[in-house]
C-alpha cells in the first residue's frame, strides 16, 4: 500500500507558498499542526502566568504582584487553558491529523469549514488575551463568571466573555465535521466496530461539543446583556437568580471536562496495543464507556454546586450519578493495563507517558470521587484540594496524554525520530515536578486553604513553599521536553513508515503522510488491532 | 485519480444535510437555554409573566407568525422549483420569501418602537421600576425577539446568496445543497418563532 | 482520630478516611501491577505477544466491583451529609452577613460583632445573608461550609465541641480582598458567653450616622480606612477641602475636594483618577446608590475635614 508517487503535505506547494501555503491549506494535517503551533503558543503564556501565580504564593502577604493582579491573572490562566488550550486540544490537533487517516479518508467532510473553524479558534484566542490590554483591566472572575461579581466587576469581563463565545462556536463546528466525517466517510468494510478507538472517543466527544455547547454560548450572551443592557436575568435586585446562571453554567462545563478527557484516553488507547504488540483489551467495553461517559456525563453537573444550598435531594441526586459517572471510567482503566498484559512491551517514551497518564488519572480520578461524595466535598469544595484534583486530571491526564501521542506521533508527522534518551530525561524531571507541585495541594485544601486566595494563613505555607519548587523543576522538564521536539522535527534521524510495528492505517502509509493520504483507499477486512492472524486464529479458536 | 493537486473539493449532499441537521440542533439548544430561562421565571412570577403578555400585541404577532409561515413554504416551493430545473420560479419563489421577511422585520420594528416610545427598552427607567416578574418578562421579549430577528437576517443574507449562486448557475439541479441547507435554516427560523409567539403572546 | 472540633467533623472525616483507603489500595495495587506487567513481559524476555482480544467475565467483574465500591462511597458521603441539613429546634440563631470583604454576625437586637462568639456544646444555626455578591464561609476546623448568595436563604449549623479560636474563611471568590475576608470564631465557655453577649454594645442604640451606615453597607471601607491607612483606595481621612492631584483624560490637574468632586468619584470613579491608582478599581455606583444615598455620603464625608477627626 505503501507509495511514493505524492508529494509529502509537508512539502506540497499549492497556490501559495509558505506561510499563506499553510494559513489557506484545508489539508486536514496542515490544520491540526496549525491548531498545534497555536496551543503550544497559548500553552506557554498561560504556564508562565501559572509560574507566576506559585512565586506570588511562595510567602504569605504580597511578594511580585498585587491582589488585583493575582485574580487577573488566575482568570486568565483559567481562561486560555480550558476554553483556548484543553478543550480544543486533542480533538483538533491529532484529531484532525489523525482521524481521517485512521478511518481511511481523503479529508474530513467540509474541508473549508474546517480551515473557517481554525480561523474563528484564533480570532477569539486573540480576543482572550487582549482583554487584558483593552479597557477597564484584566477581567478578575475566575474563568467561571459567576454572577453578580461578574455582571459588576469594572474589568474588561467583556471581552473575555465573548472571546468564550466565539471559541466555543469553533467548537461546535469542529464537533460537527467529526461527526459527519465518521459518519460518512469511513472506508469500505469498516463498520461501526472495526473502527479504531480513538476515532471513537473523537466520536463521543463530538457530540457533547455539539449539544452541550450552545447552552454556554447563551449563557454567556446572557451575561453580556446583563452587563450592556441590564437585563436582570441574574441580578437578585431585579428579580433574577444567581444560581440559575450556575446551573447553565455547569450544564455546558461538566459535560466540558469530558471534551478534554475522552480524546485523551483515546490516544491513550491506541498507545498501549502498538507498544505491547496486541491486540486492545475489551475493545466493545472502550468504545462503549466512551458514550456512557458521555450520556451520564450531562446530568452531573450540580456537584459543583453542593454547597450552594440546592436542596437535600438534588444534592443526593447529583453525589450520585457523579459516582456512576466513574465507572466506566474505572473500565477503560483495567483494559488499558490487561492490554500490556501478556504482551511484547517495550518502554518507549510514548508508552512511558501513557503509563503515567493512568498513574496521575487515578490519583485525579479518585480525589475526584473525593469530591463527589457529599461529606467530604463539603470540607474541600473551593479549596485547593479542587485545583490540585483538576490539574491531576487535566494536566496529568490530558497534557500526559498529550505527550504520550506527540512522541507516538511525531514519527509519522515530521518523519524523523526526536532524542529518545531526552525524552526520558525530560519525563523523569516532568513527573517529580508534576507531583511536587500539585499533591501538596491536596493536603493544604484538607486542612481549609481555599482557592483564588492571593494571600493566605501562615500555617499554610510549607505545602505553598513545596508546590512553588515543584513549579520550577516541572518547568525544567517542560523547556527539555519542547527542546527536544522542537530540535530534532528537523534534525532528527529519517523515521520509516512504520517506526513502532503499528497496525492501524496511519500506520501503513508513508512518513510523513503524502498529500492525498492515501493513493487508494483501503478495504478493510479484519478486526481493528489485528496484529497477528495466524497466532489469533490458534489461540482463541475462532 | 488525481494526484498532487489540491484537495478535490468533492460533493457529497448527504454529508452537507447532516452537518446541517446537527447545527440546527445546535441553534435548538441555544434557543432552549433561553426557554430554559423563560420556564423557570414563569415558574416564579407567573402573575407579572400574565401581565406582561397581555401588554404585547397579539395581532402583530399573530400576523408575524402567518408572513413566516407562507415565507416557510416558498422557500420549500423554491426548493422543488430547482429540482425541477425551474431557475426562474426557484429565484422567484427566493425573492418572495425574502420580500414576506422584509414584512416580518418590519414589524418587528414597528413593534419595538412602540416600546421605546414609552421608554421601555432594556435598562430605561420605566422599565426600572416595574415589578421584577415584568422586568424579567420584557428583558426575555427583547432578548428572545432580538436573537430570533437576528436570525431572521442571517437568513436574509443566506437566501440572497442563493439569488446570485442559482443565477450565476453554481447552484443546479444536480447540486441544490446550498438551497436546500438554507431552505431547512429559514424553516428553522420559523419554528423557532412558532415557539416563541405562544410563549410571549398568547399564553397567559 | 475522630475527635473533630464539632459534631459534624466525624462523618465528614470518616467519608476521608473510607475513600482514601481504597484509592491507596487501587491506585498502588494496579501500580505496582503494571509495573510487574512491564518487567515480566518486557521485549526483551518476551518477543512474542499473545493474541487475545478480552474476557467477558473480567469486564462484568471489573464492572461490578468499582459500582459496589463507589455506592459504598456515595453512602458514607451521604450518611456524613445528612444531619448537616438537619438543625435541632433548640439551637441559637446568629445571621451571618457576608459583604465584600468583611463577616458580620447579628446576635439580635441589634448587636452586631465582627467575630463569631460561641458557648461550647451548644448547637447554633447561622443564616447566611449576602449583601452584594455570593460568598461562602467556612470553618475548617467545624467542617461546615455553605455558600453565602445573594436573594436566597441558606444556613448552616453545627456544635462546637471544645473551646478555642476557629478561622472563618470565606471560598466563594468574591472580588479583590476574597482572601482577606477572614474572621475568627471563638469558642468559650456559657457563662463567658454570656457575660459578652451581655456587654456587646448594641449598635441599634447609638444609631451610625445614616452616610457611614451607607459606607458599611456599601462595602466602601473594604477600600478607603478613616484612619489615613492606604487600602485599595485612598483613606477618606482629611478627605474634605483637600487638595488632589488628579488624572482626567489623561491630563493632570490639581483640585479642591468639594461635593461635586465626592459624587462624580462615586458616580464616574474613572474620570477624575486619583494620581498613583489605576482605573477600574473602583467601579461606578450609579446602579447601588440613589441619589439621596449619595447625598447622605457626601454629607458624612463633608465631616471629615483636615483639621477634625
Ligand atoms: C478533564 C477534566 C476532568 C475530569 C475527567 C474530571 C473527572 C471527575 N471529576 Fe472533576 N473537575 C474538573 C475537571 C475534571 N474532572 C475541573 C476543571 C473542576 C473544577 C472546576 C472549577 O470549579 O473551576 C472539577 C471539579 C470537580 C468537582 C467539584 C468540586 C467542587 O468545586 O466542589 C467534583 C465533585 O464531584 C468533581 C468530580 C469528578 C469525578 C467524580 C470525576 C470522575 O469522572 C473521575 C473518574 C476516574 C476514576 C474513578 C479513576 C480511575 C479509575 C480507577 C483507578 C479504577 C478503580 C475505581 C473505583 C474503584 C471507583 N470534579
Ligand atoms: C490545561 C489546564 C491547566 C494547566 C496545564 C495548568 C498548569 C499550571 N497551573 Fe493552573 N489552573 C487551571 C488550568 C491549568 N493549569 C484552571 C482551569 C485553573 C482555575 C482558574 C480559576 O480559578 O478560575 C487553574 C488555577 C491554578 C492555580 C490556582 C489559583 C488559585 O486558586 O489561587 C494555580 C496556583 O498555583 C495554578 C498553577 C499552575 C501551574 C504552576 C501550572 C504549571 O503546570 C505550568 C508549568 C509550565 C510552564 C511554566 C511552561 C513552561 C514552558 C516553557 C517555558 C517552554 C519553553 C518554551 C520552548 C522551549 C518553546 N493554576
Ligand atoms: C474596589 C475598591 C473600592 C471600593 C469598594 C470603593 N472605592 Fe472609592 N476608590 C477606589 C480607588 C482605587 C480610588 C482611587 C482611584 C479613583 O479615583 O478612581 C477611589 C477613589 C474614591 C474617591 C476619591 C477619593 C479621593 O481621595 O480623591 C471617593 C470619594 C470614593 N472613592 C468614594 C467611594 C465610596 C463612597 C464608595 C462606596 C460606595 C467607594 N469609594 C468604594 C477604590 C474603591
Ligand atoms: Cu467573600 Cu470571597
Ligand atoms: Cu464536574
Amino acid at each position: 500500500m505503501v507509495n511514493t508517487s505524492q508529494e509529502n503535505y509537508l512539502e506540497y506547494r499549492g497556490r501559495f507558498k509558505g506561510l499563506m501555503g499553510w494559513l489557506t491549506s484545508t489539508d486536514h494535517k496542515r490544520i491540526g499542526l496549525m491548531y498545534m503551533y497555536a496551543i503550544m503558543f497559548f500553552f506557554i503564556i498561560a504556564a508562565l502566568l501559572g509560574l507566576l501565580m506559585r512565586i506570588e504564593k511562595i510567602a504569605p502577604g504580597q511578594t511580585i504582584m498585587d491582589a488585583q493582579t493575582y485574580n487577573g491573572v488566575f482568570t486568565i490562566h483559567g481562561i486560555i487553558m480550558i476554553f483556548i488550550i484543553v478543550i480544543p486540544g486533542l480533538a483538533a490537533v491529532f484529531g484532525n491529523f489523525f482521524l481521517p487517516i485512521m478511518i481511511g479518508a481523503k479529508d474530513v467532510a467540509f474541508p473549508k469549514l474546517n480551515l473557517l473553524s481554525w480561523y474563528i479558534y484564533i480570532a477569539g484566542a486573540i480576543m482572550g488575551i487582549l482583554s487584558q490590554f483593552i479597557g477597564g483591566g484584566a477581567p478578575d472572575t475566575g474563568w467561571t463568571f459567576y454572577v453578580p461579581y461578574s455582571a459588576e466587576s469594572g474589568t474588561n469581563v467583556m471581552f473575555a466573555l465573548l472571546a468564550a463565545f466565539v471559541l466555543g462556536f469553533s467548537s461546535i463546528l469542529t464537533g460537527l465535521n467529526f461527526i459527519v466525517t465518521i459518519h460518512r466517510l469511513r472506508a469500505p468494510g469498516m463498520t461501526w466496530f472495526k473502527m479504531p478507538l480513538f476515532p471513537w472517543s473523537l466520536y463521543a466527544t463530538a457530540w457533547i461539543q455539539v449539544l452541550a455547547t450552545p447552552i454556554i454560548g447563551i449563557t454567556l450572551l446572557m451575561v453580556i446583556a446583563e452587563r450592556t443592557l441590564n437585563i436582570g436575568f441574574f441580578d437578585p435586585a431585579l428579580g433574577g437568580d444567581p444560581l440559575l446562571f450556575q446551573h447553565l453554567f455547569w450544564i455546558y462545563s461538566h459535560p466540558a471536562v469530558y471534551v478534554m478527557i475522552l480524546p485523551a484516553m483515546g490516544v491513550v488507547t491506541e498507545i498501549f496495543p502498538t507498544f505491547s504488540q496486541k491486540p486492545v483489551f475489551g475493545y466493545g467495553a472502550i468504545a462503549i464507556s466512551s458514550l456512557a461517559i458521555a450520556l451520564v456525563g450531562y446530568f452531573v453537573w450540580g456537584h459543583h454546586m453542593f454547597t450552594t444550598g440546592i436542596s437535600y435531594w438534588s444534592r443526593w441526586f447529583f453525589s450520585f450519578l457523579t459516582f456512576i459517572v466513574a465507572v466506566p471510567s474505572a473500565i477503560k482503566v483495567f483494559n488499558w493495563i490487561s492490554t500490556m498484559y501478556g504482551g511484547s512491551i517495550d518502554l518507549k517514551p510514548p508508552l512511558l507517558y501513557a503509563i503515567s497518564f493512568i498513574f496521575l488519572f487515578m490519583i485525579g480520578g479518585f480525589t475526584g470521587l473525593t469530591l463527589g461524595a457529599l461529606a467530604t466535598n463539603v470540607q474541600t469544595h473551593d479549596t485547593t484540594f479542587v485545583v490540585a484534583h483538576f490539574h491531576y486530571i487535566i494536566f496529568g491526564g490530558m497534557g500526559f496524554a498529550f505527550f504520550a501521542g506527540i512522541h507516538y506521533w511525531f514519527p509519522k508527522i515530521y518523519g524523523r525520530m526526536y532524542s529518545n534518551r531526552l525524552a526520558y530525561i525530560a519525563w523523569g524531571i516532568l513527573f517529580v515536578g508534576f507531583n511536587l507541585l500539585y499533591f501538596p495541594l491536596f493536603v493544604i485544601g484538607i486542612q481549609g486553604m481555599p482557592r483564588r486566595y492571593f494571600d493566605y494563613l501562615p500555617q499554610f505555607q510549607t505545602g505553598h513553599v513545596i508546590s512553588s519548587i515543584g513549579a520550577f523543576i516541572l518547568v525544567a522538564g517542560l523547556v527539555v521536553m519542547f527542546y527536544n521536539l522542537i530540535y530534532y522535527r528537523r534534525k532528527g534521524e529519517i523515521a520509516s513508515a512504520n517506526p513502532w510495528k503499528g497496525v492501524t492505517l496511519e500506520w501503513q502509509i508513508p512518513s510523513p503522510p503524502p498529500l492525498e493520504n492515501f493513493e487508494e483507499i483501503p478495504v478493510i477486512k479484519d478486526k481493528p488491532y489485528t496484529f497477528d492472524n495466524k497466532e489469533e486464529k490458534a489461540s482463541t479458536g475462532n | 485519480m488525481n494526484t498532487s493537486t489540491a484537495h478535490t473539493d468533492h460533493y457529497d449532499p448527504e454529508s452537507s444535510k447532516i452537518g446541517m441537521w446537527l447545527f440546527l440542533f445546535t441553534e435548538m439548544f441555544l434557543f432552549g437555554g433561553l426557554f430554559l430561562v423563560y420556564a423557570v421565571f414563569r415558574n416564579k412570577y407567573s402573575a407579572d409573566f400574565h401581565h406582561g403578555a397581555h401588554e404585547l400585541n397579539a395581532f402583530i404577532g399573530t400576523f408575524n407568525t402567518v408572513v413566516l409561515l407562507i415565507s416557510s413554504m416558498t422557500v420549500a416551493m423554491s426548493i422543488t422549483a430547482i429540482q425541477k430545473k425551474n431557475r426562474k420560479l426557484a429565484v422567484n419563489m427566493i425573492i418572495i420569501t425574502i420580500v414576506l421577511a422584509l414584512v416580518f422585520m418590519l414589524n418587528k420594528y414597528f413593534e419595538w418602537s412602540y416600546k421605546f416610545e414609552y421608554k421601555l427598552y432594556p435598562g430605561s427607567p420605566v422599565m426600572m421600576n416595574l415589578p421584577q416578574g415584568e422586568i424579567l418578562f420584557y428583558g426575555l421579549y427583547f432578548m428572545m425577539t432580538g436573537l430570533h430577528a437576528l436570525h431572521v437576517l442571517i437568513g436574509i443574507v443566506l437566501l440572497v446568496v442563493n439569488i446570485f449562486k442559482i443565477r450565476s448557475g453554481k447552484v443546479h439541479h444536480e447540486r441544490f445543497s446550498l438551497l436546500e441547507n438554507s431552505g431547512l435554516y429559514w424553516h428553522l427560523v420559523d419554528l423557532i418563532w412558532i415557539f416563541l409567539f405562544p410563549l410571549l403572546y398568547l399564553v397567559t | 482520630m475522630f475527635n473533630g472540633a464539632s459534631n459534624l467533623a466525624e462523618g465528614v472525616d470518616k467519608t476521608f478516611v473510607f475513600i482514601f483507603i481504597i484509592a491507596f489500595i487501587f491506585i498502588i495495587g494496579l501500580t505496582v501491577f503494571m509495573i510487574y506487567t512491564l518487567v515480566k513481559y518486557s521485549r526483551k524476555k518476551n518477543q512474542k505477544a499473545k493474541q487475545f482480544r478480552g474476557s467477558v467475565k473480567l469486564e462484568i467483574l471489573w464492572t461490578v466491583i468499582p459500582l459496589v465500591l463507589v455506592i459504598l462511597m456515595f453512602y458514607y458521603g451521604w450518611v456524613g451529609f445528612a444531619p448537616m441539613r438537619q438543625v435541632p429546634d433548640d439551637a441559637m440563631r446568629i445571621t451571618a452577613i457576608g459583604r465584600m470583604w468583611e463577616w458580620e454576625f447579628d446576635y439580635g437586637d441589634g448587636k452586631l460583632s465582627s467575630e463569631l462568639v460561641l458557648p461550647v456544646n451548644k448547637p447554633v444555626r447561622l443564616d447566611l445573608v449576602s449583601e452584594d455578591v455570593n460568598h461562602s464561609l467556612f470553618i475548617p476546623a467545624f467542617r461546615v461550609k455553605e455558600d453565602v448568595v445573594p436573594g436566597y436563604d441558606n444556613y448552616l449549623w453545627f456544635t462546637p465541641y471544645y473551646i478555642g479560636d476557629y478561622e472563618i474563611l470565606c471560598t466563594e471568590y468574591c472580588g479583590l480582598l476574597h482572601s482577606s475576608m477572614v474572621s475568627k470564631t471563638k469558642v468559650v465557655e456559657e457563662d463567658k458567653f454570656e457575660e459578652w453577649l451581655a456587654n456587646l454594645e448594641a449598635r441599634g442604640d447609638i444609631p451610625d450616622p445614616p452616610g457611614l451606615v451607607l459606607l458599611k453597607e456599601t462595602g466602601c471601607l473594604a477600600c478607603h480606612s478613616d484612619d489615613g491607612s492606604r487600602l485599595v483606595g485612598p483613606s477618606f481621612k482629611g478627605i474634605y477641602g483637600m487638595e488632589r492631584i488628579v488624572v482626567s483624560d489623561g491630563e493632570e490637574r490639581t483640585i479642591t475636594i468639594d461635593d461635586d468632586y465626592l459624587r462624580s468619584s462615586i458616580i464616574e470613579p474613572d474620570r477624575d483618577l486619583v494620581k498613583g491608582y489605576n482605573k477600574g478599581l473602583m467601579q461606578s455606583y450609579r446602579k447601588e446608590l440613589n441619589d439621596d444615598e449619595i447625598d447622605q455620603i457626601i454629607e458624612y464625608l463633608s465631616t471629615f475635614t483636615p483639621e477634625g477627626n
